[in-house]
């Protein structure tokens, strides 16, 4: 039962990072599938759509960040806490990847036929962006209780 | 399979009453479907041939033979909303086919054949003008009067718009799957038609327009008299 409590531990440290990445992958697919796409249909403005489908790679830097926030010697007393944080932050963040990706492609969709709308069309993609901030600001704030 | 590419990689179809040259050209289109997987390319190509059909189809087919042949092809449409968007669209045709039967007269309520809910319901209500549907198909009461008059042209246009509006709304509730590449294809489909239409009636009534115009008694003058000048 240690074990597997400690093995929490360690998935709640390194899950932020994980899942976050996993996030960013998909999300940054989804968008670059788009902006490929959109790159045949469209004469200028190519390296807006390209850098559109960039925006779901932040999540994994605030993975990296969470995980340096939470890294401390793990004990039976702190796996919990740890694991708790660590795994719900992550779980966050690859959510928020995964749908920001998909924001991300349907601005590059309507903007290919608007230009003029491209920066509203962002606005979807942002806001998926602040929860992925709250999540993590708040996992930073948390693991501050979490004993050492 | 993702279709985030293929979707944005094909371009804005203008709204059909506006559209008056195509945005992309059937080679052109061709080759960005070629992205797609075997099994969907092969359900495009049969949502095509029911939506469309009649430039490909078997025209020595009986009404009823045809019915037959479109719900076996339907079966294998495995989309829902796909096989939603053709069996409206047959739906339509059905509907055309009676209109049109009824005003021939030489043929009674039994001989009729169509596809979709509305084909017993029409062979009930026969004699009425819009076969007891004008509450569900208000469109109807609007085509007769235009069969009537002979206007097969306007009938078209009217059913086209229809089924183009019918396409966005179900292309626009599926982002990025096979079923929004189904429906824009079935849409370039319907204004490619418009437009080659738009054509055919612009040719004929320049040559109605140039028919009359030589058969004037002023201008026939004129033209003899340039004939016999120049001989």
């Amino acid at each position: 039962m240690d074990n597997l409590i400690l093995a929490l531990g360690w998935a709640g440290l390194y899950g932020p990072m994980a899942l976050g990445a996993i996030g960013s992958m998909i999300g940054c697919s989804l968008a670059g599938q788009a902006a490929a796409g959109a790159l045949l249909e469209t004469e200028t403005g190519h390296g807006r759509y390209i850098g559109i489908s960039a925006m779901p790679s932040s999540q994994s830097i605030y993975g990296i960040v969470v995980m340096f926030a939470l890294n401390r010697e793990l004990t039976l007393g702190n796996a919990p806490g740890l694991a708790a944080i660590g795994l719900l932050c992550g779980l966050a963040l690859m959510f928020s990847a995964i749908y920001q990706g998909r924001s991300c492609a349907s601005a590059i969709n309507v903007s290919k036929i608007r230009p003029e709308i491209f920066g509203m069309s962002l606005a979807p993609a942002a806001i998926v962006e602040g929860f992925a901030v709250f999540a993590f600001i708040f996992a930073l704030v948390i693991s501050a209780g979490v004993p050492a | 399979m993702s279709y985030y590419t293929l979707v944005t990689a094909l371009p804005d179809l203008p709204p059909l009453a506006k559209c008056k040259q195509l945005p992309i050209s059937r080679i052109a289109l061709e080759r960005r479907l070629t992205m797609l997987e075997e099994e969907d390319l092969k359900l495009l190509r049969l949502a095509e041939s029911l939506y469309h059909f009649g430039e490909d189809q078997q025209k020595n087919f009986s009404d009823q033979k045809r019915v037959y042949q479109w719900q076996s092809q339907l079966q294998k449409v495995h989309s829902p909303e796909i096989r939603r968007c053709i069996e409206l669209r047959l739906e339509w045709q059905s509907l055309l086919a009676a209109l049109r039967q009824r005003q021939q007269g030489d043929k009674g309520p039994e001989h009729f054949f169509g596809l979709g809910r509305w084909t017993a319901r029409i062979r009930q209500h026969w004699h009425e003008p819009a076969f007891g549907l004008e509450n569900a198909l208000p469109l109807l009461n609007e085509l007769q009067p235009l069969m009537q008059k002979g206007a097969a042209g306007e009938v078209e246009k009217q059913i086209n718009t229809w089924l183009w509006q019918n396409l966005i709304q179900v292309e626009r509730s599926h982002a990025f799957t096979l079923e929004t590449v189904i429906c824009f294809v079935l849409r370039w489909g319907i204004a490619e038609k418009q437009i080659r239409n738009d054509a055919d009636q612009a040719l004929e009534a320049f040559e109605s327009m140039a028919d009359a115009l030589i058969s004037a008694p002023v201008i026939k003058e004129h033209i003899e008299s340039a004939f016999e000048e120049l001989s």
